[in-house]
Order: C-alpha cells, then sequence, then structure tokens
C-alpha cells in the first residue's frame, strides 16, 4: 500500500515543477495568444541562478533567498524581453512570433552556456528540507513534499489572481476580448506586460524548484518546453486548472511507464497528447480556436 | 498593359530560374568535393523546405512536424536495405509513397485540431516517432541510425550523386509548382485567406487541406531520400522537432509567400550556418540574433524584401511604375492580412 502511496508522490512531486512552468506558458498564451518557446530559457535561467546563488553550500538562508529573488530577477528579463522584442509581433501571425520566440530561445541558450558553462551542475536541499519522512514501511524525501506544496500554493495564489482581483479580470477579460478591454480604458500593452512578467516568474520558480530534484545542465531549456507544451496542450491552452490536470497526467504516465515498460516510456506523453487531442481537438478544458 | 508586363516579368523570373540551374548543373566542374556536398545538402534541404511550405505559406496550416516524413523517406531506404536488401531504384519510389500515405494518414487526425494546437500534434507525431526510432534498436539500428553500403555504386562518385540530387530536386519542384498553380492550390490559398468563406462556396476544406498534407509529406519523404544521397545513412535526428524547425525557418527566412523562397531560405541558411560555425564559437547566439532581425525588419522574408526594395525604388522614380506593377502582379500571392491578425493590430501597438 505504502509502496502505490510514494509512487504516486513522486509523480506529484514531477507534475509540480511541470505545472508550475506550464502555468505561466498557458496563462502567457491565454492573455497575449503567443506560445513563447522562450518559457524554456527562462525555466533553466531559473535553476542555473539557484546553482549560482546557493552555490555548494548546504545552507539555509542562502536557498530561501535563492527561492526568493531568483524568479524576481528572470522576470525582470522577461519584462525586458517582452518590452524590447515581443511587443512588435503581437499583430503578426503565429508563424512570426513562434520564430521569435524560438530565435530567443537560441539566444538565451548560448547566454546560459557563456555564463554557467557545459557541465551538470546541482544545488543540494535546504537543510531544513533535508532527510525524508517515514511512510509506512517506505521513506519519502522532505524536499519532495515541499515542491508539491509549493506547487499547490502556486496554484492557489494564481486562481485567488486571475478570480478575486481587478488584474485578474482584465486577464480574463483580454483573453475573451481585448478590444472592448482596450475601449473600456484598460492599458491593454501594460496588462499584457504585467502578465508576461508573471509567466517569466513562473518559469523561473519552477526552474528553482525542481534545481535541487533534476541535473542542470545545457538542453533543460529544451526538455523543459516540450514537456510544458505537452502539458498546456493536453489541458487546453490558456487554462491554468487544465495545466494543472495535464501535468497530473504526464507525471503519472512517466512514472507508471518507467515502471512498466521502460523502453516505450518517452512515448507515453506523445502518445497521451495525440490520444487527447484526437478526443478533444482543443484539449481538455480549453475552448475550441475560432 | 498590365499583362504585357506580367508577361515580361514571368519570363524574366524564368530566366532567372534557369540561370540558377544552369550555374547549379555546372557547379561540380567549379567547386571542391566539401563545398559541392555543401550545395548538395543544400539543394535536398530546398525541397523539403518548399515542400513543407505547400502546408505553411499556400495551405496556411503550420506543421511543425514535417521531419517525420523527411525521417520516414530516408528510413524506408535504409531499414528495406538493412532487412530485406531492396534494391536503391525501389526504394527511391516507395520512400515517397509511403510517406504521402502516411502524412494521409496523420492528416486525418491532426487536421481535426486548428492552429496552435494543430502545429503541436504534428510536433508530437514527429517526436513519437523520433522516441520510437531510437529506442526499438533492433529494428532500426538506434540512437546510431543505419550505416551501410545501401546506395547504388554510380551515387557514391560525389559529382553524379550530385547531378542526380539536382535532376530529382528540379524535378519534384516543378511537379510542386504545378500542384501551387492548380485549380487545388488556388483553393488551398482561399482556404488560407479565409476559411469560412471557401467553406460558404462549397469547398471542402478538410479534404483539400488533407490532400495538401499528403502531397507535402510524399515530397518530404523524397527529400529524406535525397538526405540518405548525401549523408549515405540515416539517423534518428531527422524526425526530431528541431529538424522539423529547419524548413519552418528556411521559409519564413526566404520568403514563405513565393514559390521558391523557401529553398533560396536554404540556399541562404546553409552558407550562413556554415560561416557563423567557423567564425563564432556562440554560433547559436548570432544565428538567433539575425534571424530576430530578419523577422522583425523582413516579415515576409528575403524574396518579400526584394520585392518590396523594388517597389521603394519604384516610388522614388514614379517612371518605372508599370515595372513596379508588372513587379507586384508578378509576385506569388500577395500577403493579406488574415482575419485573425485584424484582431490584434487593433491594440498591439
Amino acid at each position: 500500500m505504502s509502496h502505490y502511496l510514494i509512487t504516486f508522490l513522486s509523480a506529484l512531486t514531477e507534475a509540480s515543477s511541470l505545472f508550475v512552468a506550464a502555468a505561466g506558458l498557458t496563462l502567457v498564451f491565454g492573455a497575449l495568444r503567443i506560445i513563447n518557446i522562450a518559457h524554456g530559457s527562462f525555466y533553466a535561467f531559473g535553476a542555473f541562478a539557484a546553482t549560482t546563488l546557493v552555490g555548494s553550500a548546504t545552507g539555509g538562508w542562502r536557498c530561501w533567498l535563492a527561492l526568493l529573488a531568483v524568479p524576481l530577477g528572470v522576470a525582470a528579463l522577461g519584462g525586458v524581453t517582452e518590452l524590447s522584442v515581443l511587443r512588435r509581433v503581437y499583430g503578426k501571425d503565429h508563424l512570426v512570433q513562434l520564430v521569435v520566440t524560438y530565435a530567443l530561445f537560441l539566444v538565451f541558450g548560448d547566454f546560459a552556456l557563456r555564463l554557467w558553462g557545459s557541465a551538470a551542475r546541482s544545488v543540494p536541499v535546504p537543510s531544513v528540507l533535508a532527510g525524508s519522512v517515514t511512510l509506512g514501511s517506505g521513506e519519502f524525501p522532505v524536499y519532495d513534499l515541499f515542491a508539491i506544496g509549493v506547487a499547490v500554493v502556486t496554484g492557489l495564489v494564481l486562481w485567488a489572481l486571475l478570480q478575486r482581483t481587478a488584474l485578474g479580470w482584465r486577464i480574463r477579460a483580454a483573453v475573451e476580448d481585448r478590444e472592448l478591454l482596450a475601449s473600456a480604458g484598460t492599458n491593454v500593452p501594460l496588462l499584457f506586460t504585467t502578465v508576461f512578467v508573471i509567466g517569466t516568474l513562473l518559469a523561473a520558480l519552477a526552474g528553482v524548484l525542481a534545481a535541487p530534484l533534476v541535473s542542470v545542465a545545457p538542453g533543460l531549456d529544451a526538455s523543459i518546453i516540450i514537456s510544458a507544451f505537452i502539458v498546456s496542450v493536453i489541458g487546453g491552452l490558456g487554462s491554468v486548472a487544465g495545466a494543472a490536470i495535464g501535468a497530473l497526467i504526464i507525471a503519472l504516465f512517466n512514472t507508471v511507464g518507467v515502471l512498466w515498460a521502460p523502453t516505450w516510456e518517452p512515448a507515453f506523453i506523445y502518445l497521451a497528447m495525440i490520444a487527447v487531442l484526437a478526443l478533444r481537438p482543443w484539449g481538455l478544458l480549453g475552448t475550441a480556436e475560432r | 498593359m498590365a499583362t504585357f508586363h506580367k508577361k515580361a516579368a514571368r519570363q524574366r523570373a524564368l530566366a532567372g530560374v534557369i540561370a540558377l540551374i544552369a550555374v547549379l548543373a555546372v557547379a561540380p566542374t567549379l567547386l571542391s568535393t566539401a563545398a559541392l556536398l555543401n550545395v548538395q545538402d543544400a539543394i535536398g534541404l530546398a525541397l523539403f523546405a518548399c515542400a513543407t511550405n505547400l502546408l505553411i505559406g499556400y495551405g496556411g496550416l503550420v506543421s511543425f512536424g514535417q521531419g517525420a516524413f523527411y525521417g520516414i523517406g530516408a528510413y524506408t531506404v535504409a531499414l528495406a536495405w538493412m532487412h530485406l536488401n531492396t534494391p536503391f531504384w525501389v526504394t527511391l519510389v516507395a520512400a515517397p509513397v509511403i510517406g504521402g500515405v502516411a502524412a494521409l494518414a496523420v492528416g486525418l487526425l491532426a487536421l481535426r485540431t486548428r492552429q496552435l494546437y494543430f502545429a503541436l500534434l504534428t510536433l508530437a507525431v514527429s517526436q513519437l516517432l523520433y522516441v520510437i526510432v531510437q529506442q526499438q534498436e533492433s529494428f532500426t539500428g538506434g540512437a546510431d541510425g543505419v550505416f551501410g553500403p545501401m546506395l547504388p555504386s554510380f551515387l557514391l562518385n560525389p559529382g553524379d550523386a550530385y547531378w542526380f540530387t539536382l535532376a530529382v530536386a528540379v524535378i519534384a519542384l516543378l511537379a510542386l509548382w504545378q500542384i501551387t498553380r492548380s485549380p487545388f492550390g488556388m483553393t488551398l490559398r482561399a482556404i488560407r485567406e479565409n476559411r469560412d468563406r471557401a467553406e460558404a462556396l462549397g469547398v471542402d476544406v478538410f479534404r483539400h487541406q488533407l490532400l495538401a498534407f499528403g502531397f507535402s509529406g510524399f515530397f518530404c519523404a523524397l527529400a529524406g531520400v535525397l538526405y540518405v544521397i548525401w549523408g549515405q545513412s540515416a539517423n534518428p535526428n531527422l524526425f526530431s522537432w528541431t529538424e522539423s524547425g529547419y524548413p519552418i525557418f528556411m521559409a519564413v527566412l526566404g520568403g514563405q509567400y513565393t514559390f521558391l523562397g523557401p529553398a533560396l531560405g536554404a540556399l541562404i541558411y546553409e552558407q550562413a550556418r556554415d560561416v557563423l560555425l567557423a567564425s563564432f564559437s556562440d554560433s547559436q547566439l548570432v544565428f538567433g540574433a539575425v534571424l530576430l532581425v530578419i523577422i522583425l525588419a523582413a516579415p515576409d522574408g528575403v524574396a518579400g524584401l526584394v520585392g518590396r526594395g523594388r517597389g521603394l525604388l519604384a516610388r522614388r522614380w514614379p517612371t518605372l511604375a508599370p515595372a513596379r506593377q508588372a513587379v507586384a502582379a508578378a509576385r506569388q500571392p500577395a500577403r493579406q492580412d488574415s482575419k485573425q491578425d485584424g484582431q490584434h493590430e487593433t491594440v498591439a501597438q
């Protein structure tokens, strides 16, 4: 019994950083209608910056500082990116937007390589969260529980932001009809920058959160962006709740896949996505595109 | 008046293309083997890019998974040789057919989705094949790919391999060009411009798009065969999403709204990549930055930029106005803002 519980919790751990990353991607897509390939770069920046800030010290306060300062710093970079580049391509077709964000992805990728090198880096978990708890006959790392907790809190904060604040109403209104929103007096360009900054913040937060769990090396940006795409497409582009469901599905498929059919495991997430889109061409909680 | 200039412009374009083919045909006598291989690679990629552009530029369907059919073409040759010892001439014909049929099957599923969902579903299909080919080592050779004497001996001679590649690519591009000019191609463009209106006029949108997907898969697979002639091997990377990305960048770089724009993009990309790799340690950074500047400065690609440059020239010297009209008329499908774009433009300053 506890064996299944631990398997389920490992899946939840994987789902947690996936959800945080995909929530940012899907939020940005919902309001800006841009599919941002460079989102993966911001995630990688988060993870890399955490390794620099924390260093090798198994130390308490630096980890907490990283968790707070890194997402804010990367979010500022996101704001600059939106203002200087993305703002110019909002009216263009999807293809131009995809190529522009891919170009950014390439530039950021080499930039990270220059700054942090090509060797794999790692971060120790904060000393408070080191060790593991006993669950029945098995053990489970405390940090993984913490990651799950952060993802849940992030989800709740996002929900409250979108449902309960004026900013959230404006973001949701921008998803529905941005022209009406603009004519009603909202500064839509400013709103877009704000949404993009929040999206970047989530990407970097996911990166920091995942840093102690994965090997932080070049290629992290490419692997997370594919997973985040799949998660947000399964859930329905633009839907944060969908991203949560998508992250759970993908994490479960991965975890079960590794256990039952290791050689076919990498194929599972693509099969899951194809199957979902075959049944619902706009994702589980998405709305049909016109 | 207008038809006269249109005809003149078309003759000029035709003369340009014939001159280009002539230059490419004598290249083996002028270039070193290494440089020749480079051009040969670019010719294969030009076919790949133009075949992909049948979907992107003409159909308005951004497929991020054409690498799937490129890979199917290459692996048809390699696996048929490895398991059945099938002669190359058989697989040369079989590969595009298999690619086309596979594309029809994928299209049945993918064309139910729209826009970004379509892009990401096609991406998932190519990634699915990529991981399967990597994992099923006993059948596919795994991550190392397939190597061996799978080509007839005359294709091992660099000059002959080059000419054969050029001939196949020219014939294929002529066929593709005929498809874009046919009533089918016109209807495909009408669907791109306004799907609802085309539907209201009684066009079966799904069938047209499915057929376009099949044609594209056919020619992408043929480009995959050309890859085998160039690389004398097949490897799983042909299926990956980055490989699917190349023809898209080539189309955007060269100009997706002209027939040969993507081919131009392929030639530019191939040469530029070598220069970049040789001169910069951060080649991705430079490539990305160049791509960014081109996209922001010339959203219609290099071919579009040439057209615009001529327009600018004509505005300065109004006596050239008739020529300008001719150029504008001769330019392949004129770019018109589609419905969705109009929506965005009001808010994005």
